[in-house]
């Protein structure tokens, strides 16, 4: 800053109606021309007191409710209610109803990727991978039609097992969807990784060392694109995933810098692959497995008095329901933590220091999802 | 599992940094101007969804006991019973839905014990009042409603998993059934008048000490569809769902 | 002094007796002209016609209405009409093939209405005219208008100026570049201050933008220019397009230097790849975030007029103009020309398609450090081959 001016940074605060924002919240920055000195998320627009409406439902209530924490990773968060009161109820999901899940679950993972994908290109100015980006997702969401009989509020987990066992001819429209999937997402990955612009754009910003990882606590593609290597699936598997091959992308393990927005890019890209391979897998699994066999158990409608917990992968992180019951029908307390919660608010330390224009580029990589961080 | 993406990425060297992203776009351009765009005329030509697709619920009236399972299963609580005539003048109670705060989940049609609430592949539901997004049970009927469309649940039960039968699926409606507690009753009937399946009937078990018969619900266990109603009625709380597991 | 037939009334001129009027502009024929003063004569000879039903003693010969003088007059004023309405004509079918072209490069439908959507133009531009007119109450309201006015008529007034071919212009300037490109130049002072008068730091960092992005551009083009010029050894449009088919299309020697101009002709006419005064995602829409309704709908008709005039540029500067190789000026060069600068347009299309917005610092690195060396780079290489002598 040049002394002999008497020149002064100023607040613009981006949100919560902004361009950049996927929902409603507001990030306050202080720039000093077009760099960034400081910055401060506000979020709780979108609050709708989801977890106090919890406990006047009873648990299979929740399933839908659940659904509505996040529009585009519906399966994984009602997978993780269910999850967590199966856990409370101590009982083992049938294998069939497993792989189900793990099925369903990757698709999530794969439309929710494409969403971002599809922001992502709007964020940095290009609507062409927008819209081809959410092209490839309508495919997955028109599996999620096949399987469970809606697009995005999907309500297909149940507690102790799946809602229904899959349809006719669901195995060969996902294959073929999968495969298919397989070839075009080549077709974005050329629009952009092939890109100078498009790389430019995101290499060299936005950098999270893997200590700062750790003591923000943020997980998912973020934190493998810095080089933590841990996710969910792999190290505390869950439902099938411990019989499922794969591999988990980590970039930046021995970068001292950590992770910029292109290794978060990279991560969720190669993410989409492995959960193709995911699917595949379970499928050949469930070959092995009789069709006539149980996808769901019957549960009792209370569950005992006590404190417990369940975690899964879900798209943008590691999402945990935390669950109070005190032996009745409803639940004591659920709590969520939210991926994204914890993701934003490390938005000020990857800001600094950056132009106005990284913004965008950097707030796609955390996927924001509104529904989720204010509940 | 190898990488697929990361082998080929991130490339050192980017010399065609400008010209494949455009040779990309021209192909694109070229093909979906040969082939027609994958979009489609929304209001002029529609999705086609499969037949279990979660529309709004449908309601077939003649199938329907009126029982109120689904009202007690109704997360956002938008179904009502009411009072409606059907075809031969009678009076009877049948759901209501509003369908401005449905949220579509489907748990009416899987909780029906008799398939009566069923899901619809209807999903356009916009009116210019909220007057009319109350469905009132003649207008839930949707033509073309078959079995696609019915969602049952097939759940195992935890006993006969243990004991290796794994195909034996049941619901919860053909197992739980309302038990009494004799003591508590005192005889008023109210669980025999709510029932809408009249699965019960009043036996007489005896005479009380003034010479009053003492009469205690009988539950027809193959008639009975579990719908809680005799429960919630009872004003001593001397019947409950016995849940079988 | 009777009744007049209407054809007494009107009769076309030949072209040298207005000539010799002396009330005629052009020294050469001009279409746009021609067809002023026809519809001029038709017009006037009207009314008088009119006029003499009711005033017999009016007639042909000493009626003021055919005089050269008003019938020059209003020749010109129609003139200008013409050739603004032809430039608007221009503009639409250029921004309905851009929305056709990023349609099907984003494997969707584009325009709608009417036929193959042509008139989805004009209904969204109806549509802005029909907006509240609204403004906000802080701006600096002088500057805020001006600044808007002037944005949006000097992109139509450089459109205007372009020649379609050598009978098709306003005024044929010996500098015509140059005077059309000063006041392509004047647009980053009047958006720098339109995004200040908006009281809005949005506007304010996208005037900011534009500003140094425009200037920063404005270099390697106008070297580019003047390369051009020194190899057709005129500033005269007619006289770069005479060049170029007497040789060859410039973009053969110059093809480093048509890439330059393309470039920096996408960067001026602030289109998608480097539009970052009003980049949506980060500045809401930049400097004219606070221009709404139809103000926002004229900005783009003006940015679009900007981006007509960068292509009938590089049509002019390096794709021979009006004239095709070995047929000369065809019957309708303006057709030509109007063909040409659509197919310019379809790269810019294509481009805005195809790559993200570029950032701040990296738009002036391409601008400083690859633009401008090139540019001269390709400036050497010209003289090089104006010494060899081979143009």
């Amino acid at each position: 800053m040049n002394e002999n001016y008497d020149t002064d940074q100023m607040w613009i605060t981006m949100g919560p109606q902004h361009p950049f924002s996927h929902g409603l919240w507001t990030l306050r920055v202080k720039a000093d021309g077009e760099i960034i000195t400081d910055a401060e998320p506000e979020i709780g627009y979108l609050h709708r007191g989801w977890e106090k409406e919890c406990e006047n439902r009873t648990y299979a209530k929740i399933i839908p409710m659940a659904d509505r924490l996040c529009y585009s990773a519906s399966m994984t968060w009602s997978h993780v209610y269910c999850k967590v009161v199966e856990e409370a109820l101590d009982i083992e999901v049938p294998e069939r109803a497993r792989y189900l899940r793990v099925i369903a679950d990757e698709i999530c993972r794969i439309q929710s990727h494409l969403m971002w994908l599809a922001a992502v290109g709007t964020d940095l100015g290009n609507l062409t991978v927008f819209l081809w980006a959410l092209r490839e997702r309508e495919f997955f969401l028109d599996l999620n039609v096949r399987l469970c009989g809606q697009r995005l509020t999907t309500n297909y987990p149940r507690i102790g097992g799946v809602r229904n066992d899959m349809p006719y001819y669901f195995e060969r429209d996902c294959m073929r969807c999968v495969e298919r999937f397989e070839k075009a997402i080549w077709e974005i990955i050329k629009l952009t990784d092939e890109s100078s612009t498009f790389v430019g754009r995101l290499k060299g910003i936005g950098y999270l060392k893997a200590k700062d990882v750790a003591n923000w606590g943020i997980t998912g593609p973020a934190m493998r694109g810095c080089g933590v290597d841990y996710d969910v699936r792999r190290d505390d598997p869950y439902d099938a995933y411990e019989d499922l091959e794969f591999e988990v992308p980590v970039l930046n393990k021995d970068n001292p810098m950590g992770g910029d927005a292109y290794s978060r890019y990279m991560v969720r890209i190669e993410e989409m692959f492995q959960s193709c391979e995911m699917i595949r897998q379970s499928f050949n699994k469930l070959k092995t497995i009789p069709k006539e066999s149980p996808t769901r158990i019957k549960v009792p409608r209370c569950i005992p008095a006590g404190t417990h917990c369940a975690k899964i992968e879900d798209p943008r992180g590691e999402s945990i329901m935390y669950l109070v019951s005190d032996g009745t029908e409803k639940p004591y307390r659920l709590k969520v933590r939210s991926p994204v919660f914890v993701n934003v608010s490390a938005s000020r330390h990857m800001v600094k220091g950056v132009r106005i224009a990284d913004i965008p580029a950097i707030m796609a990589m955390i996927d924001m999802c509104l529904g989720e961080t204010d509940r | 599992m190898p990488y697929k993406f990361l082998n080929k990425y991130p490339k050192k060297f980017r010399g065609t940094g400008i010209i494949v992203p455009f040779g990309m776009a021209v192909k694109r351009m070229i093909k979906s101007t040969i082939h027609r765009p994958v979009t489609i005329m929304y209001p002029y030509e529609k999705e086609w969804v499969p037949d279990n697709y979660r529309g709004r619920p449908g309601l077939r009236f003649e199938k329907c006991l009126g029982c109120g399972i689904c009202v007690r299963a109704c997360p956002t609580t938008c179904i009502e019973l009411v009072d409606v005539t059907d075809d031969k003048g009678n009076t009877v109670k049948r759901p209501q839905v509003n369908i401005g705060r449905c949220m579509m989940c489907g748990y009416c049609a899987e909780y029906c014990p008799v398939d009566a609430m069923t899901t619809t592949t209807d999903y356009e539901l916009a009116e210019f009042n909220r007057k009319d997004l109350i469905y009132d049970p003649h207008r839930l009927a949707f033509e073309g409603t078959n079995e696609m469309m019915e969602v049952h649940i097939s759940e195992h039960l935890l006993s006969n998993l243990a004991k290796g039968i794994t195909d034996k699926p049941v619901a919860f409606f053909e197992t739980d059934r309302p038990v009494l507690d004799d003591t508590k009753c005192i005889s008023c009937q109210k669980c025999a008048k709510v029932c809408p399946t009249s699965a019960i009937t009043m036996v007489v078990v005896g005479t009380n000490a003034k010479g009053r018969e003492i009469k205690h619900p009988i539950i027809e266990s193959s008639k009975c569809v579990s719908c809680e109603n005799c429960v919630i009625n009872c004003p001593k709380a001397a019947l409950k769902i016995k849940e079988v597991l | 002094m009777g009744y007049c037939s209407i054809l007494e009334w009107i009769f076309f001129r030949p072209w040298d007796s207005i000539k010799e009027s002396g009330y005629c502009p052009y020294s050469d024929y001009n279409l746009p002209y021609m067809i002023g003063l026809r519809l001029s004569e038709i017009i006037l000879g009207f009314i008088g016609w009119l006029i003499n039903i009711f005033v017999p003693s009016w007639s042909p010969e000493n009626s003021f209405l055919l005089s050269p003088a008003l019938l020059n007059g209003t020749a010109v004023v129609l003139e200008v009409v013409i050739i603004f309405a032809v430039g608007f004509i221009i503009n639409l079918t250029m921004i309905w093939e851009e929305r056709k072209i990023l349609g099907r490069t984003m494997d969707r439908r584009a325009t709608m209405i009417g036929p193959l959507g042509y008139f989805q133009c004009l209904g969204d531009g109806l549509k802005t005219f029909c907006k509240e007119n609204i403004a906000p109450r802080a701006i600096d309201k002088k500057v805020y208008w001006w600044a808007l006015s002037l944005v949006i008529g000097s992109s139509v007034l450089i459109a205007c100026m372009v020649p379609l071919s050598d009978r098709w212009y306003i005024v044929n300037y010996d500098a015509g570049l140059m005077v059309i490109f000063g006041l392509f130049a004047l647009a980053p002072f009047l958006i720098l201050s339109a995004g200040w008068a908006q009281n809005n730091k949005y506007s304010l960092i996208g005037g900011m933008r534009a500003a140094e992005l425009m200037i920063s551009y404005e270099v390697p083009m106008l070297i580019m220019l003047a390369t051009t010029c020194l190899m057709a050894e005129t500033y005269t449009i007619g006289g770069i397009v005479k060049a170029q088919f007497d040789t060859v299309w410039y973009i053969v020697p110059q093809c480093l230097g048509f890439f330059v101009f393309l470039v920096a002709a996408i960067a001026e006419s602030e289109r998608v790849p480097f539009d970052l005064s009003e980049a949506e995602a980060e500045l809401v829409e930049g400097w004219q975030t606070e221009y709404a309704g139809m103000k926002w709908g004229l900005i783009m008709l003006g940015d679009y007029f900007r981006g007509y005039t960068a292509c009938a540029f590089i049509v002019i500067l390096y794709l021979g103009g009006w004239m095709l190789p070995g047929l000369g000026c065809t019957p309708v060069p303006e057709l030509v020309f109007i063909g040409k600068v659509c197919l310019v347009f379809a790269i810019f299309a294509i481009a805005r398609g195809a790559y993200p917005r570029v950032r701040t610092d990296q738009i002036l690195n391409i601008g400083w450090k690859v633009l401008m060396p090139l540019a001269l780079v390709n400036l050497a290489f010209v003289i090089v081959l104006k010494t060899v002598g081979w143009f």
